[in-house]
C-alpha cells in the first residue's frame, strides 16, 4: 500500500478543490483554456525535473511510488504533479475571484443611489 | 559548489517569471487582489503537502543536501520549494489571465 502514498495526495489535492469547479465559470468546464495555461508550464518543469534526477539533486523514494517511470526516470507521480498542483492553483484562484466580483455587486447594490 | 543545483535554478524561476510577467505578457496580475489571496491560500496548502513529501522520517522526495541552502522550513521543507511553487503556480495563472484579457478584448472590438 505504501507505493501508493504519492498518488494518493494528488488524488486528495484533486478531491478537495474539486468543489472549487462549482464558482464562476470553473475551470474544467474550460478544458481548452486550463489546458493551454498548464501544460507549457509543465514542459519547462518536466525538463527541469529530468534534469534534476539526472543530476542527482533530488530522487524519489521506492517506497511510496509505484514505479511506473517515464524516459528520465521521472516517477509518473511527478508528471501528475505538474498537472495536479497547478489545477488546484487554478481552481483555486477562480473561486476566489468568482466571491470577489459576487462581493463587489452586493456593495454597490446596497450602496445608496447617486 | 553547494546550493546550485536546487537554489539556483529555483532563484531564477522565479526571475523568470518576473520577466515574463513585466516585460511579456503584462497581464496585471500582481495588481490584482484574488491573486495575493489566492497564493496565501495555495501557501496553506502547500505547507501540509509539502511537508508530507519532504518529511526527514518518511521522505517521498529526497533532496541531496550539497544541493540546497539546507535551510528547511516549515517542518521539514526546503525553502526552495517555495521559490519552486510560487514559480510554477503563478506561471500557470498568467498564462489563465493572458486568455481571460484577449477574451475581453474580443469582445470590446467585435
Amino acid at each position: 500500500m505504501d507505493n501508493w502514498q504519492y498518488l494518493v495526495v494528488l488524488a486528495a489535492c484533486l478531491a478537495i478543490t474539486a468543489p472549487l469547479e462549482l464558482f464562476g465559470t470553473g475551470v474544467y468546464r474550460q478544458a481548452w483554456r486550463a489546458a493551454s495555461a498548464v501544460l507549457p508550464v509543465a514542459a519547462v518543469f518536466v525538463v527541469w525535473d529530468v534534469i534534476a534526477i539526472g543530476g542527482h539533486i533530488w530522487s524519489y523514494n521506492p517506497q511510496y511510488v509505484t514505479g511506473l517511470e517515464l524516459p528520465g526516470d521521472m516517477p509518473i507521480e511527478e508528471l501528475l504533479f505538474f498537472v495536479v498542483i497547478p489545477l488546484c492553483g487554478l481552481l483555486t484562484y477562480n473561486a476566489v475571484d468568482a466571491i470577489l466580483v459576487r462581493l463587489r455587486r452586493k456593495r454597490k447594490q446596497k450602496a445608496p443611489s447617486t | 559548489m553547494t546550493a546550485l543545483g536546487y537554489t539556483l535554478p529555483a532563484v531564477v524561476a522565479v526571475l523568470a517569471v518576473c520577466v515574463l510577467e513585466f516585460a511579456v505578457l503584462r497581464t496585471g496580475l500582481f495588481r490584482r487582489a484574488v491573486y495575493w489571496i489566492s497564493m496565501v491560500i495555495v501557501l496553506g496548502f502547500q505547507i501540509p503537502v509539502d511537508g508530507w513529501l519532504t518529511k526527514l522520517s518518511a521522505p517521498i522526495v529526497i533532496y541531496d543536501d550539497r544541493h540546497t541552502s539546507g535551510v528547511r522550513f516549515p517542518f521539514d521543507i526546503p525553502v526552495e520549494d517555495f521559490l519552486f511553487g510560487w514559480a510554477m503556480v503563478t506561471a500557470v495563472l498568467l498564462l489563465w489571465e493572458r486568455q481571460r484579457l484577449r477574451d475581453q478584448r474580443r469582445n470590446e472590438t467585435p
